[in-house]
């Protein structure tokens, strides 16, 4: 039999913060609005077996770029501003910073929460898109490519909510305007970008997926490294400017 | 023949004789408005009010002295350490904000073990001490988005107690707590700082933070107005210039005697009211009725026309 919550032994800081997030970042308005790009997955599924391509692998190709380019960013978005911007704009946020843990423990525990959520969430929805559309053999490598493009998002806007007071405008700002848009055409920013890098995670990994790859871009395990790689600059970043974050609360 | 030492300089009200948080020169600037004008001040055990009326940068000093803002001029030191880079300095450090932000998914009591976590309190019975102690046990299960303000207030207080801080600062901490709740969080800061605690504890109204704190500290428009007891900054209130409407049964005549009264420094006649500038408001008010006596006028009605304690405060700073 469990002890009750009252006796409990007291968790470490670093699990504490974990669990917090856990519980508060993703209220049911968040959930709800974390389940539309999920059900959107599912939609672009079913819209994969109308697309005239000879192939259901082919078929699946032709709405990759919307999962990767909208459902994946949109949905770490929603949980992404929680995890942190949603706190400091309400205030919250002086409730963990008010306390002798590192910064950066901070950062990677509210991080962390926040990917298992998302993952938690978007990694089936991408799965069973795939297997809606008719293609099992691509469930692996769209989960691979949704574990690492959750991670790299959830760590550019955990960044953002530290940097930025409108942390939800500039996140949609920079994945449609900078990643959808200007990293369209412009190679060197879909070098950067996690929807593109997610992209080509797939395009290296999936089933008949080459004809999604970039000239000059990563692909497959190159591309998880390169993501990987911008979770940490993204991570390092955002503690770096959570030292700097001024809690001001109401009086500023 | 030798000389004398110079007598000792009588120590400056706003610096604390064994000083745990200590503020030089602090200024703290938002875009064009300036918070915090160059505060110099200590804290040191026991109860000290910081008193102001709003927008007077209580608020913006009390985090500054958390760390939670950064200071554009000045230091601020706690326990020796600086709040804002030293993390360190938290251990010792607990704030309960004025604004009434609570994250409300989660119950009162996850809220205190999860403070109580951050802190590292080893002590798995801390959270439920800290809960009893404003009487929240009973509820400590509902979530805190449910409560009443001043239920979310005082899970603040148990949320801030329950690291044992050492400083403890309090921004309007009775905000929204009915009288009783009042009464007893009173008793509670008191406990606190007689038990040798920092606690730090802002309010806008005066004779509150008279029932709370020895010492008071006046902010105003983010300068320092003044500092010591509180009969100290009474009577630096009550010797502020203020002008007193006095309606008489002869206007012109008691306007006429005021003129040769020492406190009074300036009187006018508006209709059938007589306005009377003074220096020095106690003095006119024990002079008043003897003169009206001797001059055979009645008074009718004697009233200050700026009595707000804004008013006050700002006379303070002028």
């Amino acid at each position: 039999m469990s002890a009750p919550a009252a006796e409990r032994a007291l968790p470490g800081p670093f699990v504490a913060a974990f669990v917090y997030t856990l519980r508060v970042c993703v209220p049911p308005k968040r959930a709800a609005l974390l389940a539309l790009p999920c059900v959107g997955a599912l939609l672009f599924g079913l819209l994969a077996r109308t697309v005239p391509e000879p192939t259901a692998a082919f078929r699946f190709n032709a709405i990759a770029g919307a999962l990767f380019g909208l459902i994946l960013p949109l949905a770490c978005l929603v949980v992404g501003d929680a995890v942190l911007g949603a706190e400091v704009r309400a205030g919250t946020f002086g409730l963990t910073w008010l306390s002798p843990v590192r910064l950066s423990t901070i950062v990677l525990a509210r991080w962390s929460a926040g990917w298992l959520i998302a993952a938690g969430a978007l990694v089936p929805a991408m799965a069973l898109s795939a297997l809606i559309a008719g293609v099992p053999e691509a469930v692996g490598p769209i989960a691979i490519a949704t574990l690492a493009g959750t991670a790299a998002y959830l760590a550019l806007f955990v960044f953002i909510g530290a940097a930025f007071k409108r942390a939800a405008w500039w996140s949609l700002a920079i994945v449609l305007l900078g990643e959808r848009l200007l990293g369209g055409v412009l190679p060197g920013i879909a070098q950067f970008s996690p929807q593109w890098l997610a992209t080509m995670v797939y395009a290296g990994l999936g089933p008949s997926a080459g004809e999604l790859e970039r000239a000059g871009m990563p692909t497959g395990a190159a591309a998880v490294g390169r993501l990987a790689l911008l979770t940490v600059v993204f991570l390092l970043l955002a503690v770096w400017r959570i030292r700097r974050l001024r809690l001001a609360g109401t009086v500023e | 023949m030798s000389t004398l030492p110079a007598p000792p300089a009588p120590a400056d009200p706003a610096f604390a004789s064994e000083a745990t948080v200590v503020v030089d020169g602090a200024s703290v600037w938002f875009g064009p408005n300036v918070a915090l004008n160059e505060v110099s001040c200590s804290f040191g055990p026991g109860v000290t009010g910081l008193l102001g009326p709003n927008g007077a940068g209580k608020t913006t000093l009390m985090r500054t002295i958390c760390g939670m803002l950064p200071l554009n001029v000045g230091t601020v030191r706690v326990g020796g350490l600086d709040p804002r880079v030293q993390r360190e300095a938290q251990r010792a450090l607990a704030l309960v904000p004025e604004e009434d932000a609570s994250p409300g998914a989660i119950s009162a009591r996850q809220l205190v073990r999860y403070v109580a976590a951050l802190h590292g309190v080893r002590d798995r019975g801390a959270p439920e001490r800290a809960l009893t102690t404003v009487d929240l046990v009973d509820v400590a299960d509902r979530q805190v988005g449910g409560f009443s303000k001043g239920m979310r207030q005082r899970t603040r207080v148990a949320a801030a107690l329950v690291s044992d801080p050492t400083i403890l600062v309090l921004d309007e901490p009775l905000n929204g707590a009915d009288p009783v709740q009042r009464v007893a969080l009173i008793e509670l800061f008191n406990r606190l700082g007689d038990e040798g605690r920092t606690v730090i504890v802002s309010s806008h109204v005066l004779h509150e933070v008279e029932r709370l704190a020895r010492r008071q500290i006046v902010l105003v428009r983010g300068r320092l107005a003044a500092a010591g007891d509180h009969h100290a900054i009474r009577s630096a209130i009550a010797d502020r210039p203020r002008q007193v409407l006095v309606r008489s049964s002869d206007p012109r005549r008691l306007a006429a005697a005021l003129v040769g009264v020492e406190a009074v420094s300036g009187v006018g006649v508006d209709g059938g009211d007589v306005i009377v500038s003074s220096l020095r408001a106690t003095d006119l008010a024990h002079a008043l009725p003897g003169l009206a006596r001797q001059a055979d006028i009645r008074l009718l009605e004697v009233r200050p026309l700026d009595d707000s304690l804004e008013s006050a405060f700002r006379e303070l700073v002028r």
